[in-house]
């Protein structure tokens, strides 16, 4: 599925938007630093190249904004989907990187948070097996989950 | 008997397995049957969907289909879980083109998914069951709690059918047991953990739970209440990180554990970063139930 710029502004119907500001002003993670998504949507409208902006890995995706649009702007979705893009085009600010562990962590284990041994044994002290029932419990499920993954477009650029 | 698969979530089984056991307690005591899977990690909404929104879909759906054949529906105890579980189940049940594009994807692995096998998040099925959780009430708790939704338990609203501005069920439900729901300054914003943040931008997301605890402390709560083990994670590890607040921190199913009367210890409250000593010691001295 191939994603291009256009297909997501039209997608989000970015071009519905106004420059009201509602969704910089409703944004928890803009407070506490410099993302302001209606510029976002802007530059993005506008075909600017937002992948160059970091800001675009500053959003939580708590919907709030997109919630409050009042021309239904589907502003989370949207950056979500510039998102891809970006990592489509293997464009990674440093931050954007980081998670690359953990889907690294959800290809060895089925996780993205692994189990340690210390929680394994908490879980048997309060009664749970130590290992829980998920998909590396047994060999033959995690090899076939590790068959889909391969697949998959996600494990682009992640060392296994 | 009613019964559900159950998705514990990779924090509520690999980091708090507290969260896990009180869940089975909880339910097992609403005689409520859990069922369990080989399911992996949802996948995160944050980082699996940002990174590549079909390979979301695809691991999404192949948990979706594992409870299929028998037709159950699967529980979430995680906002983060249910955010994908939900949204992966809404698209491709409204999506023709990109279901066949999925199950072309799972028929690598001998799976199908044809859109039957629906998620819900834990706190619509209690919800359903008030007359049960007072009926199964040994102690009135007593608590002032501040109750943290979840962002994508509530949103976006198109798809979760909830009213984002304005909830009131986990209000209600800690009412059940004697608790009081303290009303604080922007109750409804993020916990800053979401969207591959907590991982890629540790300082802006602490920086969004700082504030969330500061209007929180200024209420002086006996604990904050959740219903998403991923932001319990945050609210727990970052309390310890920040070094200024020592807020007891409870999923909800723990908090109804406490109220029906099993041990903490079997709720897996002591392993938690943030000591729970001070309510633990609170629950001993509440009103019991007379039978």
């Amino acid at each position: 599925m191939s994603k291009n710029m256009k297909e997501v502004i039209e997608k989000g119907n970015a071009f519905a938007c106004i420059q009201c500001g509602r969704c910089t002003g409703s944004c928890p993670a803009g407070r506490e630093c410099s993302m302001r998504t209606r510029k976002i949507v802007h530059l993005a409208k506008m075909g600017e190249d937002v992948f160059a902006i970091p800001e675009l890995w500053e959003c939580t995706t708590c919907f709030t904004c997109q919630e409050r649009c009042p021309k239904e702007v589907k502003t989370t979705d949207m950056i979500i989907e510039l998102r891809n893009i970006s990592v489509e085009r293997n464009y990674f600010p440093s931050m954007a990187g980081v998670p690359r562990i953990i889907i690294k962590n959800l290809y060895d284990t089925g996780s993205g948070q692994p189990l340690s041994p210390e929680v394994a044994k908490m879980r048997s002290i309060i009664g749970l097996a130590k290992d829980p029932c998920d998909v590396s419990r047994d060999e033959k499920d995690l090899k076939a989950f590790q068959r889909l993954l391969d697949s998959l477009p996600l494990m682009r650029g992640v060392a296994k | 008997m009613t019964e559900y698969a159950f998705f514990p979530g990779c924090i509520g089984k690999n980091v708090y397995p507290g969260i896990e056991k009180a869940t089975r307690l909880v339910f097992g005591t609403l005689d409520v049957d859990l069922k369990d899977y080989p399911y992996s990690c949802c996948p995160p909404p944050g980082v699996v969907a940002c990174y590549d929104k079909e390979s979301w879909y695809t691991i999404g759906a192949r948990n979706l289909a594992l409870s299929e054949a028998e037709d159950l529906d699967i529980m979430t105890i995680c906002a983060g879980c249910y955010g994908t579980l939900h949204n992966v189940w809404h698209e491709l049940t409204h999506n023709r083109k990109l279901l066949e594009k999925v199950n072309e994807n799972l028929d690598t692995i001998g799976m199908h998914y044809s859109g039957k096998s629906r998620p819900i998040h834990f706190v619509d099925i209690l919800d359903g069951m008030r007359k049960e959780i007072s009926e199964k009430k040994e102690i009135d708790l007593g608590f002032d709690v501040a109750v943290h939704y979840g962002c994508h338990y509530l949103k976006p609203s198109s798809v979760t059918g909830e009213n984002p501005e304005s909830p009131s069920v986990l209000d209600d439900i800690v009412g059940l047991v004697g608790c009081r729901s303290i009303e604080f300054k922007d109750r409804l914003t993020c916990c800053g953990a979401g969207g591959g943040v907590m991982s890629g931008e540790p300082d802006l997301s602490l920086r969004m739970i700082e504030t969330k605890l500061k209007n929180i402390q200024e209420r002086n709560v006996d604990a904050i209440i959740n219903i998403c083990s991923f932001c319990h994670m945050q609210f727990d590890q970052s309390q310890k990180k920040l070094k200024r607040f020592e807020i007891p921190i409870l999923h909800l199913n723990q908090l109804l554990g406490l109220a029906f009367g099993h041990k903490q210890k079997h709720l897996g409250l002591h392993m938690n970063l943030v000591s729970n000593r001070d309510l633990v010691k609170k629950v001993k001295m509440a009103r019991r139930v007379s039978a």
